[in-house]
């Protein structure tokens, strides 16, 4: 964060505040995502509910920072990295409040597919899937507050990781399909819900990509990596 | 997408009407206004910001020579308006102002009718040849100045029974009606309510298609609302200048972050 203070101290503290929230937000996607992850792999339906019903207060903390944001451009008039900063904190709000959707999402399959018998350890991978995720969320909301370029670029980078473990899954999804046509409704559920952990990666680059406009005035040049290679695989397997 | 940005902020002329290279100022022993290099776009407002003392005033006034009238003021390097060197000493200082006009912080209207507060610059540069024509450079000057309609039938009346913006729009008239090339503007509004301000505003921008327009204002987001070029100096230096739009978002310089953000006085 920026160390030199504002003539107006009422201003940091409105600045401040609006990034605690930003914060507070990111812990609690963060949670979800691992909570309804261990609910799937532990098969813990009241885990499941209790991500399910905590979601509300992402959704709300969404609310209050885009209207602290709102307030602050209206009453302040921020220019250059103050301004920068109001339009981050909307956009990086966006970002989790979309994670925690799948999060909750997660946790509503997870509590059909716990009625289910389980396919291969597809739950231990879809868990550690969504760690490698939390992890990036992490990371990107640490160079958030930083200020940390290279930490966000890091992160971008890491996106490729996530895409790659959800190739491997819907491979195994297709393959365990072909094999018993009994496993398809849960295979589908899973395969949601990987896909919905990817997504759950590319907003974490967002919010990476974010803090690179907050710090550097400018999107970075470099198109981020591509590993999903999903929408262009065959029946078969292959490419 | 380039094709899709919005273009309001666009100049229209690159070309430089006022060329400053290494300009001091000095007021006896203090350095006013450190090595400044600037080109000042015609057809453009440039808007000049920074805390008080910083130097931008003293360059304004530099500008049209009226630092010649203060005890002790010297001025160095060079400023040229379309390429001729106005400290040249052949250059006519009263000839220079009628070219360069001025508005002031305060409205400072003469304690005359308006007509003869408009009137006044022509007649004593010798700019109209009758009565009639003399009439037509008042009309057209509180036209342009968006006081025609509110003066057309008082025009005969003391300048000084004015409301304030009609008193500033009366000496931006005034400064008109001597055809300048450049208008120099100090704190134009800041005596001035929101409603005749944002008139003056809007007045400087339709000025723009006619002249080059330099202000100095101590309102950011009046540099920010009325320019197109933004100059910020600091302890008497140019620190930065460029694209209104891009110092107000992304600026280059820490010390211009730190003004326009609110951090330094």
């Amino acid at each position: 964060m920026q160390t030199e203070k504002h003539i107006a101290a009422a201003f940091d503290r409105d600045l401040e505040a609006i990034q605690a929230m930003i914060m507070k937000m990111g812990g609690l996607v963060e949670a979800a995502v691992l909570d309804a992850a261990q609910a799937l792999d532990t098969r813990d339906e009241e885990l499941a509910e209790r991500v399910r019903a905590a979601d509300r207060a992402v959704d709300a903390l969404e609310e209050q920072i885009n209207a602290e944001a709102a307030r602050l451009i209206a009453l302040r008039a921020p220019t250059a990295t103050d301004l920068r900063t109001a339009l981050t904190v909307m956009k990086i709000a966006g970002s989790l409040e979309r994670c925690g959707d799948y999060a909750k999402n997660l946790a509503k399959r997870s509590s059909v597919l716990i009625q289910m018998s389980a396919i291969g350890d597809t739950a231990g991978g879809i868990r550690r899937m969504a760690k490698a995720v939390e992890l990036q969320l992490k990371d990107a909301l640490d160079a958030y507050i930083q200020r940390d370029v290279e930490l966000a670029e890091e992160v971008r980078r890491r996106d490729r990781d996530v895409d790659q473990m959800y190739n491997s899954l819907f491979r195994v999804f297709l393959t365990h399909m072909l094999e018993d046509p009994r496993n398809i409704t849960a295979c589908m559920h899973l395969h949601f819900i990987a896909k919905n952990i990817e997504r759950m990666g590319d907003h974490a680059t967002g919010i990476a990509e974010q803090v690179i406009y907050l710090v550097n005035g400018a999107m970075p040049e470099e198109p981020r990596v591509k590993g999903d290679t999903t929408s262009v695989t065959l029946l078969d397997g292959s490419q | 997408m380039n094709d899709m940005r919005i273009v309001e902020r666009d100049v229209d002329t690159n070309e430089n009407k006022i060329t400053a290279r290494g300009v001091q100022v000095f007021y006896g022993q203090n350095h006013a206004l450190k090595d400044v290099d600037v080109d000042i776009l015609d057809k453009t407002v440039t808007a000049f910001i920074g805390p008080s003392g910083c130097g931008k005033s003293t360059f304004l006034r530099c500008l049209n020579r009226m630092n010649d009238t203060i005890d002790g003021c010297s001025v160095q390097g060079s400023i040229k308006i379309d390429s001729e060197d106005i400290y040249d000493p052949k250059v006519d200082p009263v000839q220079l102002r009628a070219k360069v006009g001025m508005v002031f912080q305060k409205p400072n209207p003469f304690p005359k009718s308006i007509y003869d507060n408009v009137a006044y610059g022509p007649k004593i540069h010798g700019l109209t040849r009758s009565k009639a024509e003399l009439d037509e450079v008042v009309e057209t000057s509180l036209r342009r100045a968006a006081l025609w309609n509110e003066a057309k039938d008082r025009l005969s009346s003391p300048g000084t029974g004015l409301s304030g913006g009609q008193q500033q729009r009366l000496c931006i008239a005034r400064a008109i009606a001597t055809s300048p090339e450049v208008l120099l503007m100090d704190e134009p509004c800041s005596a001035l309510d929101p409603i005749a301000t944002a008139q003056i505003e809007e007045l400087i921008d339709e000025l723009r298609s006619q002249f080059s327009v330099v202000i100095v204002t101590h309102s950011m987001q009046q540099a920010a609302r009325v320019s197109q070029r933004t100059a910020f100096f600091h302890l008497g230096n140019l620190v930065e200048y460029g694209e209104t739009g891009k110092m107000f978002t992304n600026p280059s310089d820490p010390r211009t972050e730190s003004y326009i953000t609110g951090r330094i006085g």
